[in-house]
């Protein structure tokens, strides 16, 4: 490959950003994308994995809660937000959650991507109850697991 | 306040809403709300944790959380106030000895700046026993009437009659949704 051909990427991304294709993503729904994809890659599966390994066996499968899992819980959102934020961070430069969240702000009444369902699942309590008995039950042998005949594939919603 | 906890707030549901149910120990919180689940309330055992229920009520979800009161866990309470639209208080009406002890609990909850602006509804629970203290006297030995900071309301009520118990829920998403769904 030519020197010339090495280079000209970083020329061509300058161009496309200056040209303003009202077609392009802006930095809103490039964030949006990149959350989507974060969400289905690997990294973030095994996250979750080494969080519910670590604490399936303090949840029983009866209706009352223990206080602990309130505790549980919440780590587990702070695990995942900041998976979100420090992915982010490296793959958009300059990356400000602030600024996502102040455009979240602004934008409220358009929230309606499968990718806000998912991440508000994260932040329901019982959701994350029943993922962790459901894992437990897979741990105890319980339940056969399906899961090793699924193979997950990100699903590309960018064209 | 991160992303999850912002987004969370953005995309409340409409029509949904959070009700925390606090009291002291063996007040009957547990056997009120399944009471209203029409689940059968012969088995009850202390609560040490929590319990949540989802209600459908005139067009509205209700969340119920619905914690335990013993001494050792009110401490925790506090890991419960957050997005609560209202506040059950449910009081034994048949405990004169603690009536004291229910009273500074309560004013110390309405003093938490995450439950500013909850509805409050007190059910005077247990009016099936003897010797029960009627609605009248229990909000004068709570000074209800010094509460300037919240909606409140006090109900004579009963888990095991189920007296009150639906007349005192109406009251409560009522003044809610005035509150939180008109007034937006």
């Amino acid at each position: 490959m030519s020197k010339e051909l090495l280079d000209s990427p970083t020329s061509i991304e300058i161009d496309d950003f200056q040209e303003k294709d009202t077609r392009e993503p802006n930095l809103f729904d490039k964030t949006i994308g990149y959350i989507e994809d974060l969400l289905m890659d690997e990294q973030f599966q095994s996250l979750q994995q080494n969080f519910l390994d670590k604490y399936w066996r303090e949840f029983e499968p009866v209706e009352e809660n223990k206080l602990i899992y309130t505790d549980v819980f919440n780590e587990y959102n702070k695990i995942i937000e900041s998976y979100i934020t420090v992915r982010l961070e490296k793959s958009i430069p300059n990356f400000s959650m602030e600024g996502f969240i102040s455009e979240l702000n602004k934008r409220r009444s358009e929230l309606d991507g499968e990718v806000f369902d998912v991440l508000l699942t994260f932040t329901d309590f019982l959701a994350f109850k029943e993922l962790i008995l459901d894992y437990r039950a897979v741990q105890e042998g319980k339940v056969f697991d399906l899961s090793d005949g699924i193979i997950v594939k990100p699903l590309n919603l960018k064209n | 306040m991160g992303l999850l906890t912002i987004l969370k707030k953005l995309k409340q549901k409409e029509k949904e809403m959070r009700i925390l149910m606090l009291g002291l120990d063996n007040a009957g919180k547990t056997t009120i709300v399944k009471r209203l689940m029409g689940e059968p309330i012969d088995t009850i055992s202390p609560t040490l944790g929590f319990n949540i229920k989802t209600m459908d009520h005139k067009g509205y979800k209700l969340n119920v959380w619905d914690v335990g009161g013993q001494k050792s866990l009110r401490t925790y309470w506090k890991n419960y106030f957050e997005s609560t639209d209202g506040l059950i208080w449910v009081v034994d009406s048949a405990d004169r000895r603690r009536l004291e002890d229910c009273k500074e609990e309560m004013h110390k909850l309405l003093q938490e700046e995450r439950l500013e602006g909850a509805t409050l509804l007190i059910f005077a629970n247990k009016q099936d026993l003897p010797g029960a203290v009627t609605a009248e006297d229990i909000a004068q030995i709570l000074d209800l009437e010094s509460i300037k900071t919240h909606h409140w309301k006090i109900y004579k009520a009963s888990a095991i009659t189920a007296e009150n118990l639906l007349e005192g829920i109406n009251w409560i998403v009522e003044d809610i949704s005035k509150r939180v769904f008109y007034n937006d």
